[in-house]
């Protein structure tokens, strides 16, 4: 198996302006689960000081989150993620991967496990509110739960006036490939409808590739290096049948690892396919905030924008969401503490790392409590579900969706979809 | 090495997952903000509560093993450092705000309240907690405690000293103390100033009651660039010279500038200006705090300004203060290895001083970045090198010493607001003579008899007398 060698570690002098930034070093007060303290983890690692046996070297690697915020705050552009990848994908040689990691990795990458899989979690979906609950079962329908179209929330208001833009024509219409991914595929249907409409709505040709599949970022993070390049490749390939379009992601974890394809396939012979795909990749809030968005149908909501880490941290995008959200007619912005910070869910480190995952989710579930929105919306298929279930668990009602879907509800309430 | 019964013992008193003994854990906690200097401690122990830090330093006590108090680890001395035979006492976990009194203007706090946390959680009173250290978005009240630590704002409001109004302390052998009153007029001795800045070597802090401030309704922040790092400390003597008092004074040296410029931290500092001065003024009067900044800004022009900014909205301030307290983080660029001075001089040398710390630079081939207080003369010359290069590191080695050798011969000191911890431990000697340090160690045994408190650091016991 390959491994990538550990590197971006060296401007790192110490000055912990990372350490507040982080969401477990918050959560124990403990330097080993900080950014800072992991990083001297690798650097002993890539040095030979220290070995991957070390039970508590992999013990504080497994407990990142991998959200990233430590690099935005960075003075010295330390690349973290990076070298944290690198890292785990050596750990994993002397080590295997968490078995539950490896099960939903397979699972993801492989439609013919995907699709009956999660073809039945879709079949219990509809009773999973009912068992919704704190218990790990009971946490576990919560976030399948969370995953149900939104749609029945956003019937509220009453339709009255029309669109106050025409709908563009499609004649000189550029054209968008939606990217599908595995679990927004399986469970997130309705959000890459809403993505289409919405989009199509906005005078893009909104197409799909055949061929494509899971990301691979579930993957590269747990230390599947190979399988992540596998992944990649055939993403690779799939898009360079088309590549003149852009690719419209909806999941953060996903456009954030497409973007990131070229590292990946470094020194492969589609590393050149693969820094063109990279550069193609646009978060759908981008598309539809880099024009001017068509204003829908008023919808009265007070709205809390969580932004997810691989959106805010990983791909820097902080404005467009909430440019897209506030192009709405009547929404409400409504703000809640620490909203850059995780929500804990960070791909399948919810399922391996319980605890801390609920510890870091509890103060994210009490801030859009105290808040008190109507609605939450967040980009990316694990917040959603993680979001979701954390407030299930406590009892609330406040639903959480992809912003797309809240664009989309104030569309179909202007009656454009009906032209 | 911790006797097994030891351990035992603080597992038993903060819970297992609280005791770190394996070695990858332990190599988290062998540097602070200055990894130049290294030392494996023989554990770190994290206690949750006040009782429970009482019981782990009366078990150490007992067992006649040093404690070594850390807070955030953002210290620039080696202060925080633990050999393999002592236990380091990890503090941030002690992070609550116990009480804020917004009337008569303090607050109550355990020692690893993280500085802007406080100031954050005074703001609905429009009040903050001054002292503001250039790592105040990490570091702890405790550690600033420890360290008297200062930042760009003392030059008008004062270091932490003049802030902290009251401590409660466990010595090394376990008795608590209360020291000075909150109400600020404490009779007798000054222990609260002895404590202060004693850099762990008399106990430590467990609920510190500190003064809040309240915060300048008017501010105005001026960024004057010049094409020579000596007319940026000309304007600074004229400055004070004619009577102002400003909230702070920095400059920033060009090759700062370079890797301030290069970060996500870039404030728009000219990166062809030989120096910028960050110049502020705040009080609660806009017109007033207005008719200064035009009087500073012409004193600004008659030294020699190329330019002058004028910030007076929150985001620009910010912006270019920004630029300003991340410049420590940002020299990562400029090389994996960093070593910072914090010597002091009087503020009429700062031209001549600076002129000879950069001839000191080229003869030594180093690369140098001045960042610094300039109104309190409290310099930082920052060295990037890479510690890989034994020829180097030497010539980093000898280039420090002069300045600070330097330093002291124009009439100051070894260090300002960071310490003197192990890094200036072999300086002091060059300040203070024999019989002065043997008081101060006299001093440090009616505290702990035993140096059973950060031992190894401050003094260098061998230049004692008496």
């Amino acid at each position: 198996m390959n491994t990538p060698p550990i590197s971006g570690l060296d401007p790192c002098v110490h000055c912990g302006f990372c350490l507040q930034a982080c969401p477990t070093y918050l959560a124990t007060g403990d330097e080993s689960d900080s950014p800072r303290g992991r990083i001297v983890l690798m650097r002993s690692l890539a040095r030979g000081s220290l070995s991957t046996t070390e039970p508590t070297l992999a013990f504080h690697l497994d407990r990142c989150l991998g959200c990233l915020a430590c690099e935005p705050v960075c003075p010295s552009d330390v690349r973290y993620g990076t070298a944290l990848e690198a890292t785990r994908a050596l750990i994993a040689q002397s080590r295997p991967v968490p078995l539950v990691a490896r099960m939903v990795n397979a699972v993801m990458a492989d439609r013919r496990l995907r699709r009956p899989l999660l073809g039945l979690a879709r079949l219990v979906r509809p009773v999973a509110g009912v068992l919704a609950g704190q218990s790990r079962l009971g946490f576990a329908f919560g976030m399948l739960r969370a995953t149900e179209n939104g749609q029945r929330w956003g019937k509220q208001g009453q339709k009255t006036e029309k669109a106050s833009l025409p709908a563009p024509s499609a004649s000189s219409a550029p054209s968008a490939l939606l990217f599908t991914g595995c679990i927004m595929e399986g469970l997130f249907s309705h959000v890459h409808e809403a993505t289409h409409r919405t989009l199509s709505a906005n005078g893009y040709r909104s197409t799909r590739v055949p061929h494509q599949g899971c990301c691979g970022a579930l993957h590269a993070h747990t230390g599947e290096h190979d399988k992540a390049v596998d992944l990649a490749r055939r993403n690779v390939a799939a898009f360079a049948d088309c590549p003149e379009s852009v690719i419209a992601v909806n999941s953060a974890g996903c456009g954030a690892m497409l973007k990131e394809y070229g590292r990946l396939l470094a020194g492969d012979p589609l590393e050149p396919e693969a820094v063109a795909l990279s550069q193609r990749v646009r978060d759908v809030s981008q598309l539809l905030a880099s024009r001017e968005t068509r204003r829908g149908h008023t919808l009265a909501l007070k709205v809390a924008y969580d932004p997810p880490c691989h959106l805010l941290h990983a791909q820097r995008i902080a404005d467009a969401p909430r440019a897209l959200l506030a192009s709405i007619p009547g929404i409400e912005m409504v703000q809640h503490r620490d909203a850059a910070m995780c929500c804990g869910s960070a791909g399948s480190y919810s399922l391996t790392q319980v605890g801390l995952s609920r510890t870091v989710l509890e103060d994210k579930v009490n801030a859009l409590i105290a808040a008190d929105p109507d609605v939450v919306a967040t980009g990316n298929p694990g917040c959603i579900m993680q979001i979701g279930a954390g407030l299930a668990a406590v009892g609330s009602s406040i639903p959480v969706v992809h912003p797309i879907e809240i664009l989309d509800w104030s569309y179909a309430m202007a009656g454009f979809y009906d032209e | 090495m911790i006797p097994p019964e030891v351990l035992a013992a603080l597992k038993a008193a903060v819970g297992p997952q609280w005791v770190k003994d394996a070695r990858a854990e332990l190599d988290t906690y062998a540097t602070d903000g200055l990894p130049t200097h290294r030392s494996l401690p023989g554990a770190a122990v994290i206690p949750g509560r006040k009782d429970e830090l009482l019981q782990v330093i009366r078990i150490l006590h007992h067992h006649r093993i040093p404690a070594v108090a850390r807070g955030a680890g953002t210290g620039l001395s080696g202060g925080a450092l633990a050999s393999g035979d002592a236990v380091l006492v990890v503090l941030t976990r002690l992070n609550r705000i116990l009480k804020i009194d917004a009337e008569n203007r303090r607050a109550v706090v355990e020692p690893g309240v993280v500085n802007t946390r406080l100031s954050a959680a005074a703001e609905p009173f429009g009040l903050h907690y001054a002292p503001d250290p250039s790592s105040q978005p990490a570091c702890t009240i405790g550690g600033n405690v420890a360290e008297n630590a200062g930042g760009p704002h003392c030059l008008k409001y004062g270091v932490t000293t003049n802030h902290i109004l009251a401590l409660d302390v466990v010595l090394p052998d376990g008795e608590l103390l209360s020291l000075g009153s909150p109400s600020g007029e404490p009779w007798g001795p000054d222990l609260v100033g002895l404590f202060v800045g004693s850099e762990g070597t008399f106990g430590i802090a467990t609920e510190i009651t500190v003064k809040l401030t309240p915060t300048p309704t008017a501010i105005r922040t001026l960024l004057a660039d010049f094409t020579l790092l000596r007319s940026a400390g000309q304007a600074v003597t004229s400055i004070i010279a004619a009577g102002f008092v400003p909230a702070a004074l920095e400059i920033l040296d060009h090759n700062t500038i370079a890797a301030v410029e290069a970060s996500i931290y870039r404030a728009g500092y000219p990166t062809d200006a030989g120096a910028v001065l960050l110049v502020e003024l705040d009080g609660m009067d806009e017109l007033a705090v207005e008719a200064e900044a035009s009087q500073v800004e012409d004193l600004l022009e008659s030294a020699g300004a190329r330019s002058i900014q004028l910030a007076s909205d929150p985001a620009k301030r910010e912006k270019l203060w920004h630029g300003r307290k991340k410049a420590f983080g940002a020299m990562g660029r400029l090389g994996s290895d960093l070593v910072v001075q914090d010597a002091v001089v009087p503020r009429s040398k700062l031209p001549d001083v600076l002129d000879q710390i950069g001839e000191i630079g080229e003869r030594y081939s180093i690369s140098l970045c001045n960042v610094f207080h300039a109104g309190d003369g409290n310099l930082h010359p920052n060295i990037a090198f890479d510690q890989t290069d034994p020829d180097l590191a030497e010539r980093v080695r000898r280039a420090s010493t002069d300045i600070v050798r330097l330093c002291i011969e124009a009439g100051g000191t070894i260090t300002g607001e960071h310490g003197v911890g192990t890094d200036k431990m072999h300086y002091m000697p060059l300040v203070y003579d024999a019989d002065t340090l043997g008081a101060m160690n006299r001093i440090r045994h009616v505290f702990d008899p035993l140096e059973l408190a950060n031992p190894g650091k401050v003094l260098p016991v061998h230049s004692c007398r008496g």
